[in-house]
């Protein structure tokens, strides 16, 4: 078993007269298949980056292009989430609906990891 | 426009012999287009019952590909093994034990792409926000 730790920090000091500072860590334990930090290239056909054999999952996302967009769908045809450029995703997944990927247009790298549980 | 910068860091020195896990990543928060930084966003915190599902924030404000972000974090500390599941559009995406959080950019494409939660084991204790492009109250009731 291994252990996965994942912090998330959001600081922001002029979107309210209140200060947004906060950090959140927690340790996850990782027991499974793990698709360590990888590139692809997408493009508007959807690719399968998760597929439903995996159980319960944690999966980072990052678009690395820089003007392009990236569609994340958890159903087929269900557009989930849009990494727009440069963004990035992490949650826990059950792994019950596959993950699939596409570009919103053009070839943008995608990087991605999952770590099942 | 207000600069809120999200960074994540996902390390682990055990996952593989040798090759330590150092993953980091920083964004800033950005309205639709990219170009313009989020100012508006609504918190809070709840407590989830077993079986109680919630529909966490308004209905969608049917925005094709709009930018939103979600942070939802289940901050329950009496029993590692309380979890709820959450939803997005419809689609239970995945389930937050005592302790976890996930933080993704959300599409709110239409009025009924919400985002819901349900309790599964325990009374859930979560925070949650959503950082957004635009927003209008619920109108009043006449």
């Amino acid at each position: 078993m291994a252990t996965l730790i994942p912090t998330l920090t959001l600081s922001c000091a002029d979107a309210t007269a209140d200060l947004i500072n906060f950090s959140v860590v927690n340790n996850l334990s990782v027991t499974k298949n793990i698709v360590s930090p990888s590139k692809i290239k997408l493009t508007t056909s959807d690719l399968e980056i998760g597929p439903t054999t995996y159980g319960k999952s944690y999966v980072y996302l990052k678009n690395t292009d820089d003007t392009i967009a990236i569609n994340v769908e958890v159903t087929d045809g269900n557009s989930t989430m849009q990494l727009a450029a440069g963004e990035f995703a992490f949650f826990p997944w059950t792994g019950a609906a596959g993950i699939v990927v596409h570009s919103a247009s053009g070839t943008p790298y995608l990087e991605y990891a999952i770590f099942e549980a | 426009m207000a600069t809120t910068t999200a960074t994540i860091s996902i390390s682990s020195s055990d996952l593989m012999p040798g090759s330590p896990l150092n993953i980091s990543a920083s964004s800033v928060l950005m309205k639709t287009g990219i170009t313009t930084g989020m100012e508006l966003m609504e918190m809070g915190n709840a407590e989830i019952a077993k079986d109680y599902e919630a529909q966490l924030f308004a209905d969608g404000p049917a925005t094709d590909n709009g930018a939103y972000w979600i942070y939802i974090c289940n901050t329950t500390t009496e029993d590692s093994t309380y979890y709820i599941e959450y939803k997005l559009h419809e689609t239970v995406i995945g389930r937050l034990y005592a302790g976890d959080w996930m933080f993704v950019p959300y599409n709110a494409s239409d009025g009924d792409a919400e985002v819901e939660v349900k309790g599964l084991i325990g009374i859930n204790k979560i925070e949650y926000s959503m950082f957004k492009t635009a927003w209008t109250l619920p109108a009043a009731e006449s």
